[in-house]
């Protein structure tokens, strides 16, 4: 050990100690907050396949390629493939979960703004990957 | 109950008990305090690019710190700079050998 001071090093562990457990502490937390699902919301089966998504609601009606939900309803997507791993995503609403045959994944979000929003696969899955594609239709209730 | 005689080691537990105190402490408690409002509804975007935007808001300032300390100790230290003072091993002809 050499003479000098030797608490610069200490302050500079310390922030650095600090700043990791604010980070792990926030990410954690916000983890914990994004996949509390809410106990009233609408399940739908969303199922991957080459090259296509098919959608089943809580009444048994499906939907392929189209998925029309409500504005402001909270909906629990539970995800699945038949065959190979896709990925489930609706960008606009920072949905994104794999689906992967012989699981169900869950994921879950509230559409806030009506439109359209694209659904993509974004696990390259085979030759039309590129054309996995959706639509997500908000519809409002009143 | 911290019984150590060394005044190092008195000092590095005493700093970490403050920083758990300070920082650890109220950031536990913030993480488990919230999440079950009822019929509130979080909205994925909002918050995810929130926990980017703080954690970037960070890394950028950490990384402006540590580039600026690097620049300004190399600038500071340098051979040329006016206030550099030789050390003992220069002119003694013993970097030399």
């Amino acid at each position: 050990m050499s003479g000098h001071s030797h608490w610069p090093e200490w302050i500079y562990i310390g922030v650095v100690v600090a700043l990791l457990v604010w980070v792990g502490a926030e990410a954690w937390n916000l983890e914990r907050l994004v996949e509390h699902v809410p106990e009233d919301a609408k399940v739908i089966k969303v199922t991957g396949q080459q090259w296509f998504w098919t959608f089943e609601h809580e009444d048994g009606t499906k939907e392929v390629g189209e998925l029309h939900v409500k504005k402001g309803v909270p909906y629990k997507f539970e995800v699945t493939s038949t065959d190979v791993i896709h990925s489930f995503n609706i960008h606009d609403y920072v949905v994104l979960m794999d689906a992967v045959p012989g699981r169900i994944n869950i994921v879950w979000f509230v559409p806030f703004d009506e439109g359209e929003f694209p659904i993509q696969c974004r696990e390259y899955c085979g030759l039309i990957h590129y054309n996995m594609r959706g639509t997500l239709y908000v519809e409002d209730d009143a | 109950m911290v019984t150590t005689k060394h005044p190092v080691m008195r000092n590095i537990i005493g700093l970490f008990i403050v920083l758990s105190i300070l920082i650890i402490m109220p950031s536990l408690q913030y993480a488990l305090a919230q999440g079950d409002e009822a019929g509130e509804y979080l909205d994925r975007r909002v918050v995810i690019w929130n926990l980017f935007f703080r954690m970037m808001t960070v890394a950028f300032v950490i990384g402006a710190v540590v580039s600026g300390t690097l620049i300004w100790l190399i600038w500071r230290f340098r051979e040329s700079h006016p206030k550099a003072t030789p050390t003992k091993y220069e002119g003694t002809g013993a970097l030399d050998e």
